[in-house]
């Protein structure tokens, strides 16, 4: 077991994969005390990818593992900024260029 | 049972006194501490008491305790006579309310008496405890001891007397094992 | 209706949620990870949380400000950022007691900080800040909160913006539904078509809503705004925005500068729970935090606003909270309805809690006025019967036979109402064990069975107090240091058990610890030395043991300040005899000692036997009898042979000097108290009979073998039997009478 997790997360994030990539999300969480999401090729983030994201960063508080997201690309800065998410998910770097 | 009770005016009563016999002598106690004079009709005794406690009458749903003040005057349990009545009084002895009953062997009438007309009690002479007569007087012609009644029904005298208990019969009538 | 009444009920339930808070505390698994603490952290948190806002209603400073530092450090722990240990624990059970004196404080009249205590909250607030202070997420770093108003952390807003703006902004309240994602719709794309209309100065994500991982259905969604939009766009443009999702959404608008009413309907409709004024206010955007804080501040200065103007059929606590209402309409800011409807959700919440225990509270001073009652009607209607018979009537007494039954049912019912379960007492003591066994530097565990034991109430207020001393001396001197356990063969942790059941008509108690127990010898040498035993006597063990409740008994080499002020066994035994009860230990050294405290299960009403000695009737407790017999005696003995067992027996007639000759056909009343069994020898026996025991005077309270009084249907006063006093003269001696020492004359 690693120390760190590696997800790579691309394309859409969004309804129709929100279950999957729940799943997906919570086991990687699970499966080392810190995981990175690389959000680089996130095309598309909705309500429901929004909410995946919200989830696993709560459950990586509540069960004392550490959830980094990298790489933000333009369409999650997009999402994060609006609606004002930049402090819940906590992440040092958020600006893009 | 046969009830009289004292009705309290609206006129200054302190210096209305019930006059009750014990033997051939008279006694008094303010009218304030008088609730009622009820005929006596045996009382339930309770074991283990010491002598001046006659027992426990039921008055009106509530368990009284009785006094023998003859008993408690250290004369002897007393005798019932056709005029024994039990005068219900009430005391404040530093614990609270208490409602007690004083057996006597008469009752009298009642009657006014002036602090003026009130003497100390004499330092001797007197044939029952000196901290238990709250002063003399003289009532019609004839002296009347004025009882200081919080110390006659002193529940906390009462129950030390208990714990070194006098049984209620005289050994000689005691029932054998 | 005023000040004082809503005061009272902010005090019992501040009391109620600090109970919680202190059960909770006790009860947290410190091995767990913070996932599984969280139902109880999050029950901590709660506490204190709904404590701080009640708080705030009534401008207890003192209070709101103490319990938003343990509310931020719970917060913390909550997020993971604090880790709760053995030592917070005991910090935050401090802050809780520490907020219990403030709460007597107010009971007492004072509504402010007292001098005396507030050096003690000062410590503990920078405990409390410390242990805040580490953070242990470097990687979460949290902006500075203001002290008065705090977000929730999960509603995320931007900095504060102390602008005078804010009413010029629309404010806009999105709840959508849990389906909005099934049906098609994205949220967060129309919020982006909403900015089109104009620009969103302010944006709050609600996520309250969003569950567990294990809860959540990635499918569904759990997300609301709250945003402040600033536009030029009409109401209805606005709406049509989120025409689409109008079924799917629970949209709530108030305009610029809009009317009351509407800030109102927008309080009333928000769900989050629980509602606390100031955070609403600033959360719909009706006040800035700014304005909030300068308000608060304000108003210590400011004396209490006569009353304004509610809602007829308000709850009692609307006039209290005006003074912070009143301020901030007297500033100009917001109007009292909106104030008081904010008060509303906060009672309602209140009730709804109250609502879930389905229970009621009732004046205990109406609860004995219906017991006497109750009493009357059974002497009422016992008398009823005697008369009945006396006539030789069959309808009347089959009319008094069914009053009787009804009776005795309504007598039934009535006392169960005075009934307490004794688990309250006993979860008091996990604090008290909790706390000793630090301050004794011990590993002491409490283990409690018997919890649902009812006994009447009053037994059960005057218990406490000889209970928490038998614990204290067990902890104290029964359970060793741990080396000293652990050399022993015994696991380092120490138990005290608590347990409580009925037997024969009396609940027993009993405090257990796996000590070293009683020491014999030490016992017996100090009551030789001081005089209480006759070195000649030989004792048995349990008489050796049973000394310890001898006045002026301790064998502690040092007296330490908990159990060895003079508040000795022999105070505890006179406190359990006082209540009609009767105490015992029993002991194995090395293993630990057991103390059994019986008490008479109810006070107030008796199924008892009636029995004459010549004149005298006497009540015996009818379950203590096993049976009736003949009287037969073993020739000269003073026992009698029942079915090939010795029965002693005490002949009441001797033991209560009553004048006279026996009957010639005495019978014998089998008693059965605990473990000793005798008989009780009497002229007649007269039957059963219910009634209401009548307290004797306290000119009696030395008569030993009289529990209490009672008036029969005749009228006569019947003296009831201690049972348990009676037979304690044959327990331990063999012989039966007179078993009270021979009186002097």
């Amino acid at each position: 077991m690693s120390d760190i997790g590696h997800l790579a997360w691309g394309g859409e994030i969004n309804i129709y994969r929100a279950a999957d990539l729940k799943l997906e999300v919570l086991q990687a969480l699970r499966a080392a005390p810190v995981l990175e999401i690389d959000l680089a090729g996130v095309t598309e983030l909705d309500t429901a990818g929004l909410q995946v994201l919200m989830l696993a960063k709560r459950t990586a508080t509540i069960e004392q593992r550490e959830l980094r997201l990298r790489n933000h690309s333009p369409a999650v800065v997009d999402v994060v900024e609006m609606l004002n998410l930049g402090a819940f998910f906590g992440d040092a770097v958020l600006i893009h260029s | 049972m046969n009830l009289a009770t004292i009705q309290h005016g609206a006129e200054p009563l302190s210096t209305q006194y019930l006059t009750f016999l014990l033997g051939e002598e008279r006694f008094a106690v303010g009218i304030l501490h008088v609730k009622e004079i009820i005929e006596y009709a045996g009382t339930a005794t309770v074991p283990m008491m010491p002598d001046c406690v006659r027992g426990v009458i039921n008055l009106r749903g509530a368990v009284v305790p009785v006094i023998d003040l003859s008993a408690r005057f250290g004369r002897g349990v007393a005798a019932i006579g056709k005029r024994t009545s039990i005068i219900i009084a009430e005391i404040d002895d530093g614990e609270g309310k208490q409602v007690l009953g004083m057996m006597v062997d008469a009752v009298n009438e009642v009657v006014e008496i002036e602090p003026a007309d009130i003497e100390a009690a004499p330092p001797f002479g007197a044939r029952i405890r000196a901290d238990f007569i709250a002063g003399i007087a003289k009532c019609q012609g004839r002296f009347v001891i004025l009882l200081a009644l919080e110390r006659v029904l002193s529940t906390g005298e009462v129950v030390e007397l208990s714990r070194h208990a006098v049984p209620l019969a005289t050994a000689s009538s005691r029932a054998g094992p | 209706m005023n000040l004082d009444q809503a005061l009272q009920t902010f005090i019992t339930e501040s009391r109620e949620l600090l109970a919680d808070m202190e059960h909770a505390l006790l009860n947290i698994d410190l091995s767990q990870d913070l996932g599984d603490q969280g139902e109880a952290i999050n029950a901590i948190f709660r506490a204190a949380h709904t404590i701080k806002g009640s708080a705030g209603l009534f401008s207890l400073d003192h209070m709101v400000a103490f319990t938003h530092v343990v509310e931020s450090l719970l917060d913390a722990v909550r997020d993971g950022r604090a880790v709760i240990d053995d030592d917070m624990v005991a910090l935050l059970l401090a802050c809780c007691d520490h907020l219990s004196s403030m709460t007597d404080g107010l009971a007492a009249g004072q509504y402010e900080a007292d001098p005396d205590t507030a050096p003690e909250g000062e410590r503990l607030l920078q405990q409390l800040r410390r242990r805040m202070g580490a953070g242990d997420d470097p990687a979460q770093s949290l902006a500075e909160q203001s002290l008065t108003v705090r977000p929730e952390p999960d509603v995320e807003r931007m900095g504060q913006e102390a602008s005078n703006g804010d009413s010029d902004y629309w404010h806009i309240s999105l709840r959508f539904g849990a389906g909005v994602l099934q049906n098609g719709m994205d949220p967060i794309a129309f919020l982006r078509y909403l900015a089109r209309l104009g620009r969103i100065a302010g944006m709050a994500t609600v996520a309250d809503a969003l569950p567990t991982a294990d809860e959540m259905d990635a499918e569904l969604c759990y997300l609301g705004f709250e945003i402040a939009f600033e536009s030029t766009a009409d109401r209805a443009a606005i709406l049509g925005v989120f025409e689409f999702v109008q079924d799917d959404c629970e949209i709530r608008l108030v305009a610029p500068r809009g009317k009351v009413s509407e800030y109102v309907e927008l309080i009333r409709a928000l769900p989050e729970n629980p509602a606390r004024l100031g955070e609403m206010l600033v959360q719909c955007g009706s006040v800035t935090a700014a304005e909030l804080a300068a308000a608060l501040a304000q108003q210590s200065q400011q004396s209490l606003h006569p009353e304004v103007q509610g809602e007829a059929g308000a709850h009692q606590t609307q006039e209290a909270p005006q003074r912070l209402g009143s301020i901030l309409v007297a500033a100009g800011q917001v109007a009292p309805v909106v104030v008081e409807a904010a008060l509303t959700r906060q009672k309602q919440v209140v009730e709804q809690k109250a609502q879930e225990n389905r229970s009621i509270r009732v004046d205990s001073d109406k609860l004995d006025r219906l017991i006497d009652l109750v009493g009357e009607l059974i002497i009422a209607g016992a008398r009823t019967s005697v008369i009945g018979q006396r006539l030789h009537n069959a309808e009347l007494l089959e009319a008094t036979s069914t009053v009787s039954n009804l009776v005795e049912q309504v007598r039934d019912a009535a006392l169960e109402l005075r009934m307490v379960k004794i688990g309250a007492t006993f979860n008091r003591f996990q604090r008290v064990v909790h706390d000793v066994a630090r301050e004794l530097g011990k590993d002491i565990g409490l283990a409690v069975d018997g919890e649902d034991a009812e006994l009447d109430k009053t037994v059960v207020e005057k218990i406490g107090d000889p209970l928490m001393h038998l614990v204290r001396n067990a902890m104290d001197h029964g359970i060793e240091p741990a080396a000293v356990r652990v050399a022993a063969g015994k696991p380092a942790r120490g138990m005290i058990t608590l347990n409580a059941f009925h037997e024969s008509g009396s609940i027993v108690i009993e405090v257990s610890d796996d000590g070293g127990g009683l020491r014999k010898e030490k016992i017996l040498a100090k009551a030789i030395e001081r005089g209480l035993v006759d070195p000649e006597r030989k004792l048995t063990d349990a008489e050796i043991h049973n000394l310890i409740f001898e006045a002026g008994f301790s064998t502690a080499e040092t007296i330490t300040n908990l159990s060895g002020r003079g508040v000795g066994m022999d105070v505890v035994k006179r406190n359990i005899t006082a209540l009609r009860g009767s105490v015992d230990v029993r002991s194995v050294e090395g293993q630990g000692a057991t103390v059994t405290v019986r008490l008479p299960l109810t006070l107030a009403i008796i199924d008892g036997f009636l029995v004459q000695v010549g004149s005298s009737v006497f009540v015996i407790p009818l379950d203590t009898i096993e049976e009736c017999i003949e009287f037969a005696a073993e020739p000269g003995q003073d026992y009698s042979n029942l079915r090939g067992q010795v029965l002693p027996f005490i002949r009441l007639r001797a033991l209560f000097h009553i004048a006279g000759a026996p009957t010639r056909r005495e019978s014998i009343v089998v008693l059965r108290f605990g473990k000793v069994r005798a008989g009780l020898v009497v002229d007649t026996l007269l039957g059963e009979f219910q009634t209401v025991i009548k307290p004797l005077s306290p000119i009696f309270s030395e008569v030993r073998c009289i529990s209490g009084s009672t008036i029969l249907g005749s009228g006569d006063v019947a003296l009831i039997l201690d049972v348990g006093a009676l037979l304690q003269a044959v327990d331990g001696r063999g012989a039966a009478a007179p078993a009270l020492p021979a009186l002097a004359v």
